[in-house]
């Protein structure tokens, strides 16, 4: 990941730029349509949105549909839709009062909507490297992991916002990236980090602007807008919190009903020793799904040690964070958090385009594992929930 | 902007911070100390307890027998919590403890039976399941992995309550984790096939 340019016409994409990723999406649409043709021939075509619509998706519809279960929880179940944060699935329920379409048609669109401004919004990141963002908006909008980003997942409004909040950022514009992390903090629990990526913004370009590290604290409370913008970062969580503590009576509902879902908390190192050991049963089997979940933390936390080599320590402070702490619940749905992980994904594009041969067995590989992984998600393939 | 500068903008900034301070740890403060059930409080932040009861109509008429079996009688109205099911070899106990509830009517006095299967996890040789009518205990038996055995139990009418309500509940001290790190919210005991309530003789 590189910074953005403090002058912003650098930035500015140009024809090329806003166009390419079109092409993905036209592209990532046709392998995913023809992946559910061949998967279920049976199902009529007009269902491609519904039958693409997996796991944790069904929650968002309903979520969009209804709102927040109340306590008990109407299903009589006891894994209340608190643990979901509300930001996404509650505009794609808003706009759906304006546009009455059917809920995953358009989560559907605006996913992808979401997903092309996520990748734009990303150019300066990817160090207006052309093959570095072409790969990125292949992965995005054409990849193996695309269904996450074009279906109902609150996976993609996390992608742009956390690329804004580091595009502000790496301008240190503080108020800007808090703005940005407030609904970041509304999206996914682990968005509220990036609180922690402004403070120590602040503390990198006070030791770049004075030299040493004398007198910092009075030196960044003596910001009034770092100091507003510290506290507007976490304002998603904490009316949340509020809203849970009025509509339940437990503001950490959505940590408490983990247990509902059998989340233990461990040691992170245990869980992912013991996915990495975890060896395929099935003889024709190259990994299992828990290797496959814990080399992805693997792959997020190697790319973390590649940001910290180029010394990009907010993107660190938040990428460490964010994969520690689910790690600590265990390994599910882990390749989904990475896939999420801007810092990461942009970090690895850039890798990925550093020479041209690399840059087109990746995009190869990224356009042909579209079709696998689609087929793997209509199978049911636990290491993609 | 600077704070030395003492601007309208610069104090507006910082009053404005603290307003979102306070009113984060007013919001902190209510997250630490929840408003909830009893039941709320013991499943999901005491974690006491394996088994959320869920509202349930319990209908029963004294003397049914019910088949807990795939494509027997449907019990959801009798299972408050506790049940994975139904299978075709039964109702699954899941958790710690299950419940059944039944609405009476009346105070009465009662046979229990039930007709239970030791689960076939590896684990201790047999399970031991105590069981309670409204908190009274009425008895303990050892349920053998792949025997199928029934049990019958006397519930005195004042363990009933006024209302006819009975909540009978299964603990299970022997229940055993299906795998390793799995919650015991997901720990298996016995499978539950048949029961019946009958007017004690």
């Amino acid at each position: 990941m590189y910074p953005a340019s403090i002058d912003r016409q650098q930035d500015r994409p140009t024809r090329f730029i806003l166009l390419l990723p079109l092409l993905f999406i036209l592209s990532g649409t046709l392998i995913r349509f023809l992946a559910f043709r061949y998967a279920q021939p049976d199902n009529d075509w007009t269902n491609y949105f519904g039958a693409m619509c997996r796991w944790d998706c069904g929650w968002y519809v309903k979520m969009a549909q209804t709102g927040y279960d109340p306590f008990p929880v109407p299903g009589r179940i006891n894994a209340g839709n608190w643990a979901f944060f509300p930001f996404y699935p509650m505009l794609v329920g808003l706009i759906g009062k304006l546009i009455p379409i059917p809920t995953i048609v358009l989560a559907s669109l605006l996913s992808i909507v979401t997903a092309y401004a996520a990748v734009v919004a990303a150019w300066p990141l990817l160090g207006r490297n052309i093959r570095a963002y072409t790969l990125y908006a292949a992965f995005i909008l054409s990849g193996p992991l695309s269904m996450y980003f074009t279906t109902f997942f609150t996976e993609v409004m996390f992608v742009l916002l956390t690329t804004l909040a580091f595009v502000y950022l790496s301008r240190s514009n503080y108020l800007g990236a808090a703005a940005i992390t407030a609904l970041l903090s509304a999206t996914r629990i682990v968005g509220v980090f990036a609180s922690l990526a402004i403070g120590v913004q602040a503390l990198m370009d006070w030791r770049r602007d004075t030299g040493s590290w004398k007198g910092w604290l009075g030196g960044l409370l003596s910001q009034p807008r770092l100091v507003l913008a510290i506290f507007i970062s976490p304002l998603g969580l904490f009316v949340y919190i509020a809203f849970l503590n009025y509509w339940i009576g437990d503001g950490l509902a959505f940590s408490h009903v983990q247990r509902a879902w059998g989340r233990q908390v461990g040691n992170p190192l245990t869980y992912l020793w013991t996915g990495l050991t975890s060896w395929p049963t099935v003889p024709w089997q190259l990994v299992s799904n828990s290797q496959i979940l814990a080399l992805s933390a693997v792959v997020g936390l190697a790319m973390t040690g590649v940001m910290a080599w180029r010394r990009q320590w907010p993107a660190v402070i938040f990428a460490l964070l964010a994969i520690v702490i689910p790690l600590a619940a265990g390994l599910a749905s882990m390749m989904r958090f990475m896939a999420a992980m801007a810092p990461i994904t942009i970090t690895a594009a850039t890798l990925l385009a550093r020479w041209r041969w690399l840059f087109i067995v990746s995009l190869v590989g990224l356009l042909a594992g579209s079709w696998f992984a689609t087929l793997a998600w209509f199978g049911g393939n636990v290491a993609l929930v | 902007m600077r704070l030395s500068e003492r601007s309208p903008l610069t104090l507006g900034a910082y009053a404005l911070a603290a307003i979102l301070a306070l009113f984060e740890l007013a919001v902190l403060w209510q997250g630490l100390h929840p408003h909830v059930s009893d039941n709320y409080r013991a499943y999901y932040l005491d974690r006491s307890t394996t088994c959320l009861p869920q509202p349930v109509i319990g209908a029963y008429t004294v003397g049914t027998e019910l088949d807990f079996k795939s494509g027997g009688d449907d019990t959801r109205e009798l299972r408050p919590c506790g049940w994975d099911g139904p299978a075709g070899d039964g109702m699954h106990s899941i958790g710690e403890t299950s419940l059944l509830r039944f609405e009476l009517g009346q105070p009465q006095a009662l046979t229990l039976m039930l007709e239970l299967t030791g689960s076939t996890l590896p684990g201790p040789p047999t399970q031991t399941v105590v069981i309670s009518a409204n908190d009274t205990p009425i008895g303990t038996v050892e349920v053998t992995p792949d025997q199928t055995e029934r049990f019958t139990f006397a519930i005195p009418a004042d363990a009933i309550g006024a209302d006819g309500t009975l909540v009978v509940k299964l603990d299970y001290p022997d229940a055993i984790s299906p795998g390793p790190r799995t919650a015991n919210t997901y720990w298996r005991s016995v499978k539950l096939t048949a029961g019946s309530l009958t007017p004690a003789i």
